[in-house]
């Protein structure tokens, strides 16, 4: 039952950003769909936060809705991150959200990248700061993001053909994000005997470079029966 | 249950006048501060530690505290915190033994590892070492105070061969030693260990942290075999504005709020006092808000408030501790201790201290033989 999240800064009610986080929580879902049961879809719109955000950078208080969604980062399967682009960055509440949320929350988590703006001449715009920070933070981010300006939404702009539009490319980068996380959940005994007669070599290769164990979670610091002994830290 | 008051001597303007009081001024503040605790009936005035400006906490507490031992008879006095990553931990085990013959044996500690990034450098420490100069300082200063003629060596300061601390701690019993952290496992961790008391600061956070802190410590200190968990050693902090009239206590103070070092210009004075400790109000709002505590934290033994900082005048914080000591601190403590089992200790004391040594049941570090936490020493 994997989770997708998305967390998008979606700032006029008709946001683009919102919609294209949409899109891709969609193509990610439907990718998955053909390998796992149920996948649920999860939306946060960093706009709602934004003053606790910035309550939180200022005092180091985390409200309960902004520990919500930090918890549910930490849980997800997936996460889906898109941003407006402000003056050729990723809008400033977008990147605050990563640098508020606990250094293990997204360690080993898939990730995409999207964003959108109003040509394509910002098209590299998230390159330069989200994916930095998700790398910081040790995410797992698919290699193709996906950037939409204004005209996208209409025709085909990119002159390709079938192969270059919006529409492929959010479906190209789903897919990419659901091979990922096919490729990080712990194999079955029956999907591992599958794959070793697998004629797809992409997916053995994905198969192995992306051992289980990167994937996931930090255990609870907090939980007593997780603590480091002290006579292993008088030790070091 | 011991309640009292801690300063950090932090040197803020009154927003209403953009004036700070002098260092001079804030220095003599604290003190005056000491001695209306104790006129006003707490038990405990706390003092930081600090090396840089805008602060006025001492950069060695003991020097504070001795002066004010010796303008008091029955208070008690404490740190909150000092620093045992960038001090030497023989220099530590010196001064507090000597501050705890001064106060005939009313002094405790709060060990903290520092919130101020260059106060390493300073003192010639790596701030990517703070864990492992907690560890090794603190496990130092527990053998100087019950070891003579100590050999030693270790990571972080040069060996020691032969030595013996001058005082040796008062009746051959150091003063408790209560460990503070707000987020580290590794430090509730380390209380549990040696039987130390744990204090959150629980102030600026929301209830359900520090309840998780409270919780691993107490387990903690079971697995030691020290006690059962309800009977370990908790403190909490405390940070409280009241009026009688609790809609004055909000009017007052809210400048104060909104302009404050630590929290101003970002949360609201609403906000922030239903998302942790601050309790703006009456002092019967204050009594029953502590009161709750237990709920979560058990049967905590020691509570200290801070009522000095955000640049409040001085002539408002001393009718605040008069608030506190007078109406707030019996009421709470009526309840607390009635309410409190009786195998479950109160805060420790010297006589109680020198008591329990005298008894044999002082706490082993790691734990006696046969305990389950054996197993981690011998893995």
């Amino acid at each position: 039952m994997p989770e997708i999240l998305t967390v998008a800064t979606g700032l006029s009610e008709d946001s683009t950003t919102s919609r294209l986080a949409a899109r891709l929580a969609a193509a990610t879902a439907s990718a998955l769909e053909t390998t796992a049961p149920e996948v649920t879809v999860t939306e946060i719109n960093l706009r709602t936060l934004a003053k606790e955000m910035v309550t939180m950078t200022v005092s180091g208080l985390p409200s309960p809705a902004l520990e919500d969604a930090f918890a549910a980062v930490q849980r997800a399967d997936a996460l889906i991150t898109v941003a407006p682009i402000y003056k050729s960055q990723p809008v400033g509440l977008q990147t605050l959200f990563f640098q508020l949320i606990d250094d293990a929350a997204l360690a080993g988590t898939p990730v995409l990248i999207g964003s959108t703006g109003g040509t394509a001449r910002h098209s590299l715009a998230a390159e330069t700061s989200l994916r930095p920070l998700l790398s910081y933070l040790k995410a797992i981010i698919v290699p193709t993001a996906v950037f939409a300006a204004t005209d996208d939404w209409g025709a085909d702009t990119s002159g390709m053909g079938e192969r270059g539009g919006l529409a492929e490319r959010i479906t190209a980068a789903g897919a990419e994000l659901a091979g990922l996380v096919h490729a990080l959940r712990p194999a079955t005994a029956e999907e591992t005997e599958e794959q070793q007669h697998a004629g797809d070599r992409k997916q053995r290769a994905a198969q192995m470079s992306a051992p289980p164990a990167v994937r996931r979670g930090p255990v609870d610091a907090l939980d007593p029966n997780a603590v480091t002994p002290f006579a292993e830290l008088l030790r070091s | 249950m011991e309640i009292g008051i801690f300063s950090i001597g932090d040197v803020t303007p009154d927003p209403h006048t953009g004036q700070a009081p002098s260092e001079h001024q804030r220095v003599m503040n604290m003190i005056e501060l000491a001695t209306t605790a104790e006129q006003a009936g707490l038990d405990t005035f706390a003092v930081g530690e600090h090396h840089n400006p805008p602060f006025v906490a001492p950069g060695t507490p003991p020097v504070l505290l001795a002066n004010i031992a010796a303008r008091t008879t029955t208070l008690r006095l404490s740190t909150a915190t000092s620093l045992i990553t960038t001090n030497d931990p023989v220099n530590m085990a010196e001064d507090y033994a000597m501050a705890q013959h001064l106060s005939a044996g009313r002094l405790s500690l709060m060990m903290g590892r520092g919130n101020t990034g260059p106060v390493y450098p300073w003192f010639g420490k790596d701030i990517r070492q703070g864990i492992p100069l907690a560890v090794e300082n603190y496990n130092l200063l527990h053998r100087l105070w019950r070891e003579k003629n100590v050999s030693w060596q270790g990571r972080f300061r040069s060996p020691l061969e032969g030595y013996t601390v001058t005082p040796f701690p008062l009746d051959d019993v150091p003063p408790f030693v209560w460990h503070g952290s707000i987020r580290s496992p590794e430090i509730a961790e380390q209380a549990a260990y040696y039987g130390d008391g744990f204090f959150h600061n629980n102030i600026f956070w929301p209830e359900s942290h520090t309840a998780r802190m409270v919780n691993l410590y107490r387990q903690r200190y079971a697995h030691y075999g020290h006690g059962t968990a309800e009977q370990a050693f908790v403190g909490l902090g405390g940070q409280v504005f009241m009026d009688e009239r609790s809609q004055e206590a909000v009017k007052f103070f809210r400048p104060y709020f909104d302009n404050a070092p630590v929290y101003g210009h970002g949360p609201s004075l609403e906000d922030f006092t239903a998302q942790t400790p601050l309790t703006v109000g009456s002092p019967q709002q204050v009594i029953e808000r502590y009161l709750g505590m237990r709920e979560w934290a058990g049967d905590f033994q020691r509570l200290l408030f801070l009522i000095d900082h955000a640049g409040l005048p001085h002539d408002v914080v001393l009718r605040q501790v008069e608030i506190l000591g007078t109406e707030v601190a019996p009421a709470i403590r009526l309840e607390m201790d009635a309410a409190r089992p009786a195998d479950v200790p109160d805060s420790p004391t010297h006589d109680w201290l020198v008591e329990r040594r005298r008894a044999g049941n002082d706490p082993v570090p790691g734990g006696r033989q046969n305990t389950t936490a054996e197993e981690d020493a011998d893995a």
